[in-house]
């Protein structure tokens, strides 16, 4: 515990590095090659994956192992947390490189600050002391914010970047100084021996409750959840599609990581009060997610509002604090990564030269366009809305299970009514995809590697359904249940 | 490649197929989709075809294991899992050979057909849904295939969505099966209630368990609960086996394209019934009240709709009364415990009435898509080798000796005979009785369509859509692609019953999936008097079926070809009862008065109270103007204000600081 | 030791009041200004804990560099003040409300819990002479926070990027000069020798 055994980290050192080699070999590049920029990107991403996938620590069935001197913690959740993380990257990209090239904007940076925000991301998964949450949690911010304003004359972008940033920045101080109440409560900042301090100051301690509420605001903020959700709605629509492509997606499993490091390492003895904590700001978000989705026309703010509703169903996962729950909470934010990926995916491909999708009616009668890609879509709102034998259903049914599990009858009630309500704004999607006539006849076309990469996505809709028992099992293996 | 391998593609490689066919239906083009579909079903032929062979030959035991475990929920596993026994063997090959068929042919009807892709890609996944319902080993995959083919068969019912007729058909039968699964799933839900358990071996081993305990369904009378389940069971294989009273679908069904007609209305999808009462059979032998209420239904059909094929004109009509005719027997035949007799008869009867409609759809492709008999007749010059398969498959479909529709179609006659199960007597009747039938309606289409005068003329300047009896063109013979497979489908129809009567049937080569219990089995009462199928021919010829066959036969002639005039005479002189025949017994006209148009003024007057007053105007309109109002404040509140977003977030901390550092 | 609470006390309140002073006044330079001494008297506090590097790295980063820019910055954009005030007295009400609320909660907690007496936290001991809070700062850093060093300078770098990702133009028409072009020029692209016959004196 007390060596700085750096190999653990080799993903993140190899992320590092690469990020940098881009960043640098960019300077070299052409405008017409900006190609080589993508494939080293995926180059990235697939050893990483590789080298994550090598997890010598676990050879003798050790379940978690430390390096930094106990700040960088590896395990099995961390693990699968970052190898869905690269995967989905991998898809994000395939989307950004056909959509940067039709708004002209195909240039390093995007990849370079992406990959940054994946370090941080990696790290805040691994992170095992209050120090290491918060410079990852950072990390990430600020790679986001720049991303938002990665469309520099877009003006709604711009707007989007400063209320991101003066949030997140709010919400930054929050959690520090929630942080500094721990610290100055147990006198700690590793995760492990915060746990302990918790047990013999006894978590009826004020200081630590005062410090646990700045957290878990921390924490909404990040997830965005009820009533700490405001920046979502605006920066998923001001920002560039492809930018809120990312962050809607692989961040959400960090901040997933940041919740299960902070509550069931850290504060685990000071469940009774973090659990309803979540379980008001669930239940808000649940409502009010998928009450104001219903009347967004705008469909990357409707996918916003959906992506509040989908946290509170996260949190719902989490707040039980049984390792069922944990393990339900995984598996919901990698699916719903995975839904938000290939929703946006598809905005990304009906937005025609430099103009975006991003109206309701632009899916109007997509079938008539191309039915394939309408089925894909119609497949995504349906695993979003929870329909059966899709893989959004087993995510919300494990969640609500976790939660009758609990004894949260009230809140499980509250989950299956607004999620039939939610069900209807997906639904018209689907209507307005299959009984409406097309605004346009255009072709809808894309290069071969995003046609390739939405339909997995897509597929993983249903194939994930139906094969959901084997991911479930890792999750819940993540926990130990 | 190991045998689980071989197992997992059978199903597997016409789903591929499928996909292929349908989704990438641009790329691979028409023969594309059809190379794509011929191979993926054609191998999976060969497959199922050498699984059969290992299990006859190379003493292949009972294969029951889990291929994947979907969920486990309080004890109770979801899984797909294959039971392969010599039962689902058997209808692997026999559904994946007419598949296969059908394939083929398919090339040569569909030829000119815009929507020749899909229809690939749907039959290839019907192959799938098929095999996936016949190879299960649990009840939860069960329903999923039977769910699967019956929607494949309502797409393909309205295949041709322009026209009014097909889709109207398509929801009839949609509706008339629902009522059938309704029955089916709470038959399942009754077994996963009292069992406690989706999976046959399990369900089957217990089944002795309940045999005595009884449930109160309605107050004061007590009801065996493996009666009530079988029923429930029973009236799902109603529904998909088109038994009366849910028969009304199959013959709307016929708007579909004719091979369609062939694979899935008649040698596979609609044995699934049949099939499932089969597998069930455990528990079936346990109710001798449920045994007798299969057996008389399916007297009634065999009967009845036999009656009904006399009168109809369109060609595929009388072969679909026909269908239902032959599965009436087979349900006898489960009625009387003869499951192996069932069996037997499914298996020709898939060969030799696959048969028959591709041998009429290939005279409705020379016909221009003619349908109506009363405009056909002399085809036997034109088409001769549709004429002489045609022959084939009715000689073994009115049960000609040596053919095999004879060795299927006597057995069942024999048990029923020999059973003495409660109203077994008059269900022998219903079937003696239906053979003259058969044998009548058989020969008076074989007649209309390829015997006496033609009725139609030739009309080059006719137009693109003539008048019923005028053609564009002269008949001719069909390509290769139809012949090919109607001579393939005609040789299992004659040698099949022959072959494998001693096995199947008297063997207990399907014991190892049919359980009947010793006081019940009329099959063995039947074997110990057989000799050798040629014993068994000779025997017969002494028989009141063999003379009742041949007295339709002398009838038909007669009537049809010695004296044509005399169908109208007759027609006149009993009108009352052609009027019920062509009336179907008035049994569509039935369900219209009294539930579809009861239901739809219920439903009009709930639409216009209760729906459009109360549920729409307060709650659904209400619900939704409240949800659209509050949709809207949310709105107000993103007001795009960053001071206000910041404001809310100190709000949420200093509400959350209040309720749990302050009043704790 | 009543010098020590009395440099405390002093110094504290000298930063509360600088901090009220930053966001109180109206011009931004006085409130760049009143940062700065808050900043100073921070520093102040922690030298009084012995923590005398991160107090003189806060006067050297924070109020040598750090405030210095963001003055330069504050008097070079020239911002309008009056629009950024308008709202201030709509709003007023509602601000104190929440501050008061967050301050009586605060101040609850403080005052019953307990948790907060001054007995609670007795004044660490002090260091050994021969201690050096220099060097046990660089021990940490590159022992145990080793990581969140690292992390911090990668923090930093993306903070690079993002700046120059942001606002790093190529006008089209801007008249840039590229120095390796200049340095790499040849006669040829300058000088042009041209042959001519020599012209006759006018006028001769």
């Amino acid at each position: 515990m007390n060596s700085t055994n750096m190999l653990l980290a080799a993903p993140e050192l190899w992320v590092m590095v690469m990020a940098c080699v881009i960043l640098i070999v960019d300077l070299y590049l052409g405008e017409e090659r900006r190609g080589i920029i993508h494939m080293l990107a995926i180059l990235t991403l697939v050893f990483a994956a590789i080298i994550t996938l090598r997890a010598d620590y676990a050879a003798d069935g050790v379940r978690e192992a430390f390096a930094f001197n106990g700040s960088y913690i590896r395990d099995t959740m961390g693990d699968v947390l970052k190898l869905f993380s690269f995967l989905i990257l991998a898809i994000v990209y395939t989307y950004a490189k056909f959509c940067l090239r039709q708004f002209r904007m195909f240039r390093a940076d995007f990849y370079t600050l992406s990959l940054f925000a994946l370090l941080g991301v990696m790290l805040l998964i691994s992170a095992n002391s209050l120090v290491m949450i918060y410079l990852g949690l950072e990390l990430i911010s600020l790679s986001s914010y720049a991303l938002v304003a990665f469309d520099r004359d877009s003006r709604l972008g711009s707007e989007a970047a400063i209320k991101y940033f003066v949030l997140g920045s709010m919400a930054s101080g929050m959690l520090l100084y929630g942080m500094s109440m721990i610290y100055g409560a147990t006198g700690t900042m590793d995760l492990g021996q915060v746990a302990q301090a918790v047990r013999s100051v006894g978590s009826d301690d004020p200081l630590l409750v005062f410090g646990l509420v700045f957290l878990v605001v921390g924490l909404a903020f990040k997830l965005g959840v009820v009533p700490f959700h405001m920046w979502i709605p605006d920066v998923y629509q001001g920002a560039p599609v492809v930018t809120t492509l990312f962050i809607s997606s692989v961040p959400k499993m960090a901040a997933f990581a940041m919740a299960i490091r902070l509550l069931q390492t850290g504060l685990v003895d000071m469940q009774a009060d973090w659990s309803q904590m979540l379980s008001i700001l669930a239940v808000l978000s649940i409502i009010l997610g998928n009450v104001a989705a219903i009347a967004q026309t705008n469909i990357k703010r409707m996918l916003a509002y959906s992506t509040i509703s989908h946290m509170g169903f996260v949190l719902m996962g989490l707040l039980p604090g049984t390792a069922m729950g944990y393990g339900a909470g995984m598996f919901y934010v990698i699916v719903y990564s995975l839904m938000s990926a290939a929703g946006f995916g598809m905005v990304i491909l009906l937005s025609a030269r430099g103009v975006e999708a991003e109206k309701l009616d632009d899916f109007k009668g997509l079938n008539q366009r191309n039915s394939w890609y309408a089925a894909i879509m119609a497949m995504v709102m349906f695993s979003m809305a929870g329909v059966p034998v899709f893989v959004g259903f087993f995510a919300k049914w494990m969640v609500i299970k976790a939660a009758l599990d609990a004894g949260l009858m009230w809140l499980a009630i509250i989950a299956v009514i607004f999620s039939v309500v939610g069900a209807f704004y997906y639904l018209r999607v689907v209507k307005l995809m299959y009984f409406d006539e097309p605004l346009t006849e255009a072709e809808i076309d894309a290069p071969v590697d995003f046609r390739a990469a939405i339909s997995l996505n897509g597929i993983m809709m249903i194939g994930l359904g139906i094969f959901s028992s084997s991911l479930i099992a890792v999750c819940m293996a993540s926990f130990g249940a | 490649m190991s045998l689980k391998t071989i197992l997992l593609l059978i199903p597997l490689l016409p789903l591929a197929a499928a996909a292929v066919a349908g989704l990438f239906r641009n790329q691979v083009g028409r023969a594309g989709s059809h190379w794509v579909a011929i191979l993926g079903v054609g191998v999976s032929f060969f497959l199922s075809a050498y699984v059969l062979y290992l299990q006859v030959f190379g003493n292949l035991e009972t294969l029951n294991y889990s291929v994947y475990t979907w969920m486990v929920s309080d004890g109770i596993r979801f899984e797909v899992g294959f039971l392969i026994d010599h039962l689902s063997a058997l209808m692997m090959t026999v559904v994946t050979f007419v598949s296969f068929m059908v394939h083929i042919y398919t090339i040569g009807y569909m030829a000119e057909d815009p929507g020749y892709q899909r229809f690939f890609s749907y039959i290839a996944l019907f192959t799938f849904s098929m095999l996936m319902l016949v190879m299960s080993n649990n009840f939860l995959q069960l329903f999923f295939g039977w769910e699967a083919v019956g929607l494949v068969s309502y797409l393909l019912i309205g295949f041709w969505f322009k026209r009014e007729s097909a889709v109207a058909a398509g929801l009839k039968a949609f509706l008339v099966n629902r009522v059938g699964d309704f029955g089916f799933l709470l038959g399942i839900a009754a077994i996963l209630y009292c069992f406690g358990s989706m999976d046959y071996s399990e369900v089957f081993g217990q089944a002795g368990s309940i045999s005595g305990e009884t449930v109160s369904i309605v107050a004061g009378f007590e009801w065996q609960w493996i009666t009530v389940i079988c029923i429930c069971l029973f009236i799902g294989a109603m529904g998909k086996s088109a038994q009366a009273p849910l028969h009304v679908w199959l013959p709307d069904s016929m708007e579909g394209p004719t091979p369609i007609s062939a694979l899935i209305h008649a040698a596979t999808m609609v044995t699934a019934g049949i099939f499932m009462v089969a597998r069930m059979s455990p528990l079936f032998e346990l109710s001798d009240a449920a045994l007798s209420f299969v057996m008389l239904i399916g007297a009634v059909t065999a009967f009845s709709m036999g009656l009904v094929g006399i009168v109809q004109n369109d060609i595929k009509r009388v072969i679909a009364y026909s269908t239902l005719s032959q599965l009436g027997y087979m349900t006898v035949a489960l009625g009387v415990s003869a499951y192996s007799a069932a069996i037997f008869h499914l298996m020709t009867h898939a060969f030799f009435k696959a048969l028959l409609f591709l041998g009429a759809g290939s005279v409705i492709i020379a016909l221009h898509h003619q349908q109506d008999m009363r405009f056909m007749g002399g085809l036997r010059k034109q088409m001769p080798i549709t004429w002489i398969t045609a022959w084939i498959g009715t000689l073994a479909l009115i049960g000609f000796p040596f053919m095999s529709g004879f060795y299927s179609k006597d057995s069942i006659i024999e048990a029923v005979h020999a059973s003495t199960r409660f109203g077994s007597d008059v269900a022998y009747w219903a079937v003696l009785l239906g053979v003259l039938i058969t044998s009548f309606y058989s020969f008076r289409l074989l007649y209309l369509t390829f015997h006496g005068q033609p009725r139609y003329r030739v009309d080059v300047g006719a137009g693109d859509h003539p008048p019923d009896g005028i053609l564009q063109h002269a008949p001719k013979e069909s390509p290769l692609v139809v012949t090919v497979p109607l001579i393939l489908l005609a040789i299992p129809s004659i040698v099949i019953g022959y072959m494998t009567i001693e096995p199947v049937l008297f063997g207990g080569w399907l014991s190892d999936a049919i359980m009947v219990l010793p006081q019940n089995d009329a099959v063995a009462e039947v074997g110990s008097h057989f000799h050798g199928p040629v014993a068994m021919v000779t025997h017969a010829l002494g028989t009141a079926p063999f003379w009742l066959m041949i007295g339709g036969f002398v009838l038909a002639t007669f009537i049809y070809q010695v004296r044509p005039s005399m169908a109208d005479q007759l027609q006149q002189k009993m009108p009352r009862l052609h009027r019920i025949l062509e009336n179907k017994f008035y049994v569509d006209e039935f369900y219209q008065s009294v539930f579809v148009r009861r239901v739809i003024n219920i439903g009009n007057g709930l639409w216009k109270k209760a729906d459009a007053g109360l549920i729409d105007g307060v709650l659904v309109n209400g619900s939704a103007r409240l949800v659209g109002t509050i949709s809207e404040r949310i709105r107000l509140w993103q007001s795009g204000f960053l001071f206000q977003y910041a404001f809310a977030m100190i709000v949420g901390l200093i509400g959350m600081i209040a309720i749990w550092v302050m009043l704790k | 030791m009543p010098i020590y609470e009395i440099v405390f006390y002093a110094f504290s309140l000298v930063m509360l009041a600088g901090a009220v002073g930053v966001i109180t006044v109206r011009n931004p330079v006085y409130a760049a200004l009143c940062l700065v001494l808050t900043f100073f008297s921070a520093s102040a506090i922690w030298m009084l804990l012995e923590a005398e590097f991160l107090a003189i790295i806060l006067i050297v980063v924070y109020v040598g560099a750090v405030m210095v820019l963001f003055l330069f910055v504050v008097m070079m954009l020239d911002i309008n003040v009056a629009p950024l005030k308008e709202g201030f007295i709509r709003y007023l009400p509602v601000g104190i409300l929440v501050a008061a609320l967050m301050a009586a909660e605060l101040l609850v907690l403080i005052w019953s819990k307990g948790r907060f007496e001054a007995g609670a936290y007795p004044l660490p001991a002090p260091n050994p002479e021969e201690y050096s809070n220099t060097k046990a700062v660089g021990e940490w850093l590159f022992t145990n926070y080793l990581l969140a060093f690292e992390v911090a300078g990668v923090i930093l770098l993306v903070a690079i990027i993002a700046a120059v990702a942001l606002t790093l133009r190529h006008r089209a028409g801007g008249h840039r000069q590229n120095p390796s072009h200049q340095v790499r020029v040849e006669r040829d692209e300058r000088v042009r020798l041209v042959k001519m016959k020599p012209e006759p004196r006018q006028g001769s």
